[in-house]
């Protein structure tokens, strides 16, 4: 039902049905801005490319044969955009920069402070780790990202996402060793 | 070694894709520094789950039609410049070619009685129009005028 009507989308689309567009990305905005702001992690930034992938959908629609789900498609889009974006951009945050003098040990009494440094430190680890790796780690995280879908739109099997995704989270914990213990 | 093997696998069981047992569970309930990493991994899994998802600004949409309309608006504009350099080029081309023909079959002389012909003829239609041509410039001037504003107004469309 949900691919009928995902095909009639877009078939409106490529008519040049601006509205069934408009329906388009009311309709993937949130998942691509998620998985895009949790890759670059700044959020003008992503809101950038976010616009940037659905351009390239607009362009690419008049050559989507739909023999892959337009979900799939999209994620395909959104990691050529995120792994371009990230091979222009050196990485710039260093964890141990952010950490020296301004990192004291969480105490037990002060949990909520802790999670919330924790997360802070996450995140920043997180921005370390390769583009791709940081992109499947974002997709994984996110409701509604199939472990087909991405392997899909990574153009890999499935068995090398999950390995992909372990040894980023194997890198997450060695990058926060002292954190998590 | 061991260690090895069983820190390769402490992230599929902290994700819960796979269980410990046999010599990984043992290995686990034996050495500290492995127990401590599966601890750390499922902390890492716990935080990784709870991380929220950024939604996108109220105004994505607008915006990103926006960038759409005026990316298809400078490239209907490229193919516009492209189309018009080619028919330019096109009557160049012809107009050479027909000069080359004229010079070539020796009709250059014809031809010069023809021209001739051609700006008796415009002068002629010059003189008749020529009482109407502040009302033809009046109007060709309002509609360049019409059509810079529109051209300015699209161009100038911000996010």
């Amino acid at each position: 039902m949900e691919a009928v009507s995902e095909r009639e989308l877009v078939e409106r689309c490529r008519s040049g049905d601006e509205t069934a567009f408009q329906e388009l990305v009311d309709r993937y905005k949130g998942l691509v801005f998620a998985l895009i702001a949790r890759t670059v992690q700044d959020r003008s930034r992503a809101e950038d490319l976010a616009q940037e992938v659905f351009l390239r959908v607009h362009r690419g629609l008049p050559y989507f044969r739909g023999e892959a789900r337009l979900s799939t498609w999209i994620y395909r889009i959104v990691a050529n955009v995120c792994v371009h974006d990230a091979a222009s951009r050196p990485a710039a945050i260093s964890l141990d920069d952010e950490r020296a003098g301004t990192h004291a040990p969480p105490s037990a009494s002060d949990r909520q402070f802790g999670d919330f440094e924790l997360r802070d430190r996450l995140e920043k680890a997180i921005a370390r780790l390769p583009a791709n790796y940081r992109l499947l780690i974002a997709a994984h995280y996110l409701e509604g990202v199939r472990y087909e879908d991405l392997a899909d739109a990574l153009d890999l099997p499935l068995g090398t996402v999950k390995t992909q995704l372990h040894r980023a989270k194997q890198q997450l914990r060695r990058m926060l060793e002292t954190d998590l213990r | 070694m061991f260690c090895d093997e069983a820190l390769d696998a402490v992230e599929a069981i902290a994700a819960g894709e796979t269980a410990p047992e046999g010599r990984i569970a043992e290995h686990l309930a034996s050495c500290p520094n492995c127990a401590a990493a599966l601890v750390a991994a499922r902390q890492l899994e716990r935080v990784l789950q709870r991380r929220g998802a950024p939604s996108p600004p109220p105004q994505f949409t607008a915006r990103t039609l926006t960038r759409v309309r005026r990316a298809r608006w400078r490239s209907d504009q490229f193919v516009d410049v492209g189309f018009n350099a080619a028919i330019i080029a096109l009557v160049v081309a012809l107009l050479g070619g027909v000069w080359m023909l004229l010079n070539r079959t020796g009709l250059n002389a014809v031809s010069g009685d023809a021209v001739d012909l051609l700006g008796t003829g415009l002068v002629s239609l010059v003189r008749r129009i020529a009482p109407s041509l502040p009302l033809y410039a009046g109007a060709a001037a309002l509609l360049a005028s019409a059509l810079a504003v529109w051209w300015w107004a699209e161009k100038d469309v911000t996010l």
